[in-house]
C-alpha cells in the first residue's frame, strides 16, 4: 500500500506516454496565442493578421478545459506571444492550473521585467528562434535589423532567473551552413538546440515558403555531419539539457519509443490549438477537428472524426511505407504526408529522398525507397523537389 | 525535515502536476525532473492542503484501503518526508482563506 514515488526521467516519461496514449489523455498541447508577429521571416507559414483571436476569457476557459482533460505540458507559441497584451494574465491562469509551461518566442520583447514576470509565473523553458550566429544572415531572414542582437540579449535575462533556454534553428537556403555557428553559440551559452529541416506551405496553402526550402541534395553536408544526432530528445531530460538534435521544432508532441506502431503523438496524447480556437492533432497536420467556440475540448478530443482518422494510422499498415526496406532511416511525418502528398497514409517524395540519402550515408548500397520503386517510374508522377500536392481542409498551414 | 503525525504540509506552489489515471506526475521546474506517485501516494498528494495534518491524511488511507492506522501513518510520514526532501512540499499551514491545491 506504500505511497511510492520515482524520479528517473526516461522510464517515467515512457511510462507516462504509454499510459496517456492508452487512455487517450492530451498530455501535451501546443497553443498558439496569436499569429501576429513583429518579425517577417521569409519562410513563415502564417499571415500575421488577427482574424479574431480568442479573448482572454476564452483562452482561460480553454486552459481550464485542457487541465480538466489531463494536459500537463503546455506550450504557448505564435506568431509572437509577447504581442498578446494579456500574456501575463494567461500565465497566471496556467500557473493556477498547474501546467508545465514552455514558451516559443523570438524574444525581441523580452526585458528584465518581462523575464522576471516569466520566472514569477513558473515558466520552465523558453525556446528562441535563432537562424544564425551571424547578424547579417539572421536579420535577413527575420527582415528586422538588429533582431539577432535583441534575441540573444534575452538569453542571459532568462538564464539568470533559472529559466531554461533552448535555441530553435529552422534551416533553409539562406542559412543552411549557419547551423554550425548556432551549435557553437548553444555550446557557449550552455543551452540545447534543435535544427529543423521542416519548411511548410503557408496556412492558406500557398507555397511561397517552399522557395526557401533546401533540396535534399544540398542537405548532404548537414546529414553527413557526425556531430548531429538523430532526433532523440526527451522533454524532461534528467540534466535539463537535451542532446543536439535534428528534428522538428514545430511539433507539440514528445519523442519516445513508447509510441511503438503509432507515427507520432499527434491526436493520441498531444494536439494543437490555434488562436481562433481551432483544434488540430498537430500544427503540421491541417485537418481541423473542431472549434472551441462551438464545442467543448472534451467533445472534440473524444469524438472528432478528423482525430479518429489520425488515430487509426499504424506505421505497420501504411500501404507503401510498411514495405520500405529503408524505413529505419525515414522520419515520415503524417502531416507532411498530407500536405505534400495529399494522403495521410501515403509516402511523400521528400521523406523518401531524405531516407535514401541517410541510408546511403550509413553505408547501405543503392538504397531505394518503396515509394520510388513502386511509383517513380510511372508517367505523371513528379520527381525532384516539386511538391506533388497540398490539400488543406482548414486554416492552419 | 522529519514529518510528524501533527505536522501540516503544503504543496510547493512552483510545481507543475497532474493526476492521470490515478497516478500523479509532478515536474520540478528548476531541475526539470519528473516525479511520479502511485495511487495511494496520489490520494495523499491530492489531500495535502495546508490544513490536514499527517494523521488526518493517514486516516484517508484507512478509509480507502484495508490497512491499519499504524501502517497508514507510517507510510504517510515516510512519503511526506520523501516529498519534502525533494522540495515538493513545504512545511506549514496555508494562509487563512487560501487553498493549497
Amino acid at each position: 500500500m506504500n505511497g511510492t514515488m520515482q524520479s528517473v526521467a526516461t522510464p517515467l516519461m515512457d511510462r507516462l506516454i504509454a499510459r496517456t496514449v492508452r487512455k487517450r489523455v492530451p498530455l501535451s498541447v501546443h497553443f498558439d496565442l496569436t499569429y501576429r508577429c513583429n518579425e517577417r521571416c521569409v519562410h513563415c507559414y502564417l499571415d500575421h493578421v488577427d482574424h479574431g483571436e480568442l479573448t482572454t476569457k476564452e483562452c482561460i476557459e480553454v486552459l481550464e478545459q485542457l487541465a480538466s482533460a489531463g494536459t500537463l505540458f503546455l506550450t504557448f507559441s505564435g506568431g509572437e506571444i509577447f504581442l498578446r497584451k494579456d500574456l501575463e494574465e494567461l500565465l497566471v491562469a496556467a500557473r493556477r492550473l498547474q501546467f508545465d509551461v514552455s514558451l516559443k518566442t523570438n524574444a525581441l520583447l523580452v526585458t528584465p521585467d518581462r523575464a522576471e514576470m516569466l520566472r514569477r509565473h513558473g515558466v520552465r523553458r523558453v525556446q528562441i528562434s535563432v537562424y544564425s550566429a551571424e547578424a547579417g544572415i539572421h536579420d535577413a531572414i527575420t527582415k528586422v535589423p538588429g533582431s539577432l542582437q535583441r534575441s540573444l540579449a534575452a538569453i542571459p535575462l532568462l538564464q539568470e532567473r533559472g529559466i531554461q533556454v533552448k535555441l530553435a534553428c529552422p534551416l533553409m537556403k539562406q542559412n543552411l551552413l549557419a547551423y554550425r555557428g548556432v551549435m557553437a553559440l548553444a555550446d557557449q551559452l550552455g543551452v540545447p538546440y534543435v535544427l529543423d529541416l521542416t519548411i511548410t506551405p503557408m496556412m492558406d496553402g500557398t507555397h511561397a515558403p517552399l522557395e526557401h526550402r533546401v533540396s535534399v541534395d544540398a542537405l548532404f553536408p548537414v546529414l553527413q555531419d557526425s556531430t548531429l544526432q538523430s532526433c532523440s530528445t526527451k522533454i524532461v531530460p534528467e540534466d535539463g539539457l537535451a542532446p543536439a538534435i535534428l528534428g522538428s521544432g514545430a511539433s507539440s508532441g514528445i519523442e519516445s519509443s513508447a509510441y511503438e506502431d503509432l507515427p507520432c503523438s499527434a491526436g493520441h496524447n498531444s494536439c494543437y490549438v490555434s488562436p481562433y480556437g481551432d483544434v488540430y492533432a498537430c500544427v503540421q497536420l491541417p485537418m481541423a477537428a473542431g472549434n472551441l467556440r462551438e464545442q467543448s475540448f472534451r467533445a472534440i478530443w473524444a469524438d472528432a472524426p478528423a482525430l479518429e482518422r489520425i488515430r487509426n494510422v499504424r506505421e505497420s499498415q501504411l500501404p507503401v511505407c510498411s514495405r520500405c526496406e529503408i524505413r529505419s532511416y525515414c522520419e515520415r511525418c503524417p502531416g507532411l504526408a498530407w500536405m505534400e502528398g495529399g494522403d495521410l497514409l501515403g509516402a511523400y517524395e521528400r521523406a523518401c529522398t531524405l531516407a535514401e540519402q541517410k541510408a546511403r550515408l550509413a553505408g547501405v548500397a543503392d538504397p531505394v525507397s518503396a515509394w520510388r520503386k513502386e511509383f517513380s517510374a510511372e508517367p505523371g508522377v513528379p520527381r525532384g523537389e516539386a511538391v506533388a500536392a497540398c490539400k488543406h481542409e482548414s486554416a492552419v498551414h | 525535515m522529519n514529518a510528524t503525525a501533527g505536522g501540516i504540509w503544503q504543496k510547493n506552489t512552483a510545481l507543475a502536476w497532474r493526476e492521470i489515471d490515478n497516478e500523479t506526475v509532478i515536474i520540478s521546474p528548476g531541475e526539470s525532473v519528473m516525479h511520479e506517485l502511485n495511487d495511494t501516494g496520489s490520494l495523499i498528494w491530492r489531500s495535502i492542503d495546508g490544513r490536514r495534518n499527517a494523521e488526518e491524511l493517514a486516516a484517508l488511507l484507512v478509509d480507502e484501503y484495508d490497512v491499519t492506522m499504524e501502517v497508514a501513518l507510517a507510510d504517510t510520514l515516510a512519503l511526506l518526508e520523501e516529498l519534502s526532501s525533494r522540495k515538493l512540499l513545504v512545511s506549514g499551514e496555508a494562509a487563512p482563506g487560501s487553498e493549497s491545491r
